[in-house]
């Protein structure tokens, strides 16, 4: 049954991609000032939203990790696996953001890049969770997950920062379209494609997600597995 | 078409391959990482100590 609702939901995720895929190519219209290459925003904007998701994730579980670590230790360590999903698969999405932002860019703008407040606090919160990624793979020790926690908590406080920079500061990044100034927007035969994407690149991520926590936790249970198992020889 | 147009569609394609190259590698490297915790944990069943 479990393995019926998983491969339906997988299905179903499938068909959203490719009918996403189907309104962005083929449905949506050019865009009045950028044309064609307006195109990219209906994979770059559901990026960035799925990856600010996840990266909320993470906050929560590093949260929960750092209540629960000496009072729930069973808790703590489920946290902490959706805290370690959260970043990564967050990681994934904002490589997204940041590869198809300066294509789209080069056509826009004529430029690959450009240090303006958007784009520099999106790259620092990617460098932020890649060097959380890296704490966990290299590092070594009973404080790791600790200093993990505490950092994926700094990161995540980027996540409102970059959401709001094109609202504090004036970037060369375009204004938001959802929820910024009066008079802005997005005709609604463009807002429709770039909702079902939305929905397709978020049903696609939370099953990634789901995924890398389902391996993080069955590594977890391996790992107490060996510990016991080192402690009973020991004795 | 003209060339503004034909570099316009080629910048759009190359974008979704490159977001679809990144989502699928990360999807393969998962499912890697699957097997070897299957893997290892199918030997420690098979190896007590």
């Amino acid at each position: 049954m479990k393995k019926f609702a998983i491969s339906l939901y997988a299905a179903i995720t499938v068909a959203l991609m490719i009918w996403g895929f189907y309104q962005a190519i083929y449905v949506a219209p050019d865009d009045a000032l950028q044309g064609y290459v307006f195109r990219i925003i209906y994979y770059h904007v559901p990026s960035a939203s799925v990856a600010f998701l996840f990266f909320t994730i993470s906050l929560i579980g590093s949260i929960g990790y750092l209540a629960y670590r000496r009072t729930r230790p069973a808790w703590a360590q489920i946290a902490d696996a959706w805290a370690l999903a959260g970043a990564e698969v967050g990681v994934v999405f904002c490589s997204v953001v940041l590869t198809t932002g300066p294509l789209w860019g080069r056509r826009a703008w004529g430029i690959w890049w450009t240090w303006d407040a958007r784009l520099t606090t999106t790259l620092v919160l990617w460098l932020i969770y890649v060097s959380y990624l890296l704490l966990r793979r290299f590092a070594a020790g009973p404080q790791v997950q600790t200093l993990a926690a505490v950092l994926g908590i700094f990161g995540a406080l980027d996540v409102p920062i970059v959401y709001m920079s094109n609202r504090w500061w004036r970037t060369q990044h375009p204004a938001p379209v959802f929820g910024g100034s009066e008079g802005s927007g997005m005709a609604p035969s463009m807002a429709r494609v770039l909702l079902w994407n939305m929905l397709a690149w978020l049903c696609w991520g939370l099953l990634i997600l789901v995924l890398r926590y389902t391996v993080e936790r069955k590594h977890q249970q391996s790992a107490a597995q060996e510990a016991l198992e080192a402690l009973a020889a020991n004795s | 078409m003209d060339q503004a147009a034909i570099l316009d569609h080629q910048f759009v394609i190359a974008a979704y391959c490159v977001t679809w190259a990144i989502q699928l590698g990360y999807l393969a490297w998962l499912g890697l990482k699957w097997r070897a915790q299957k893997r290892k944990a199918a030997s420690s069943a098979r190896n007590p100590h």
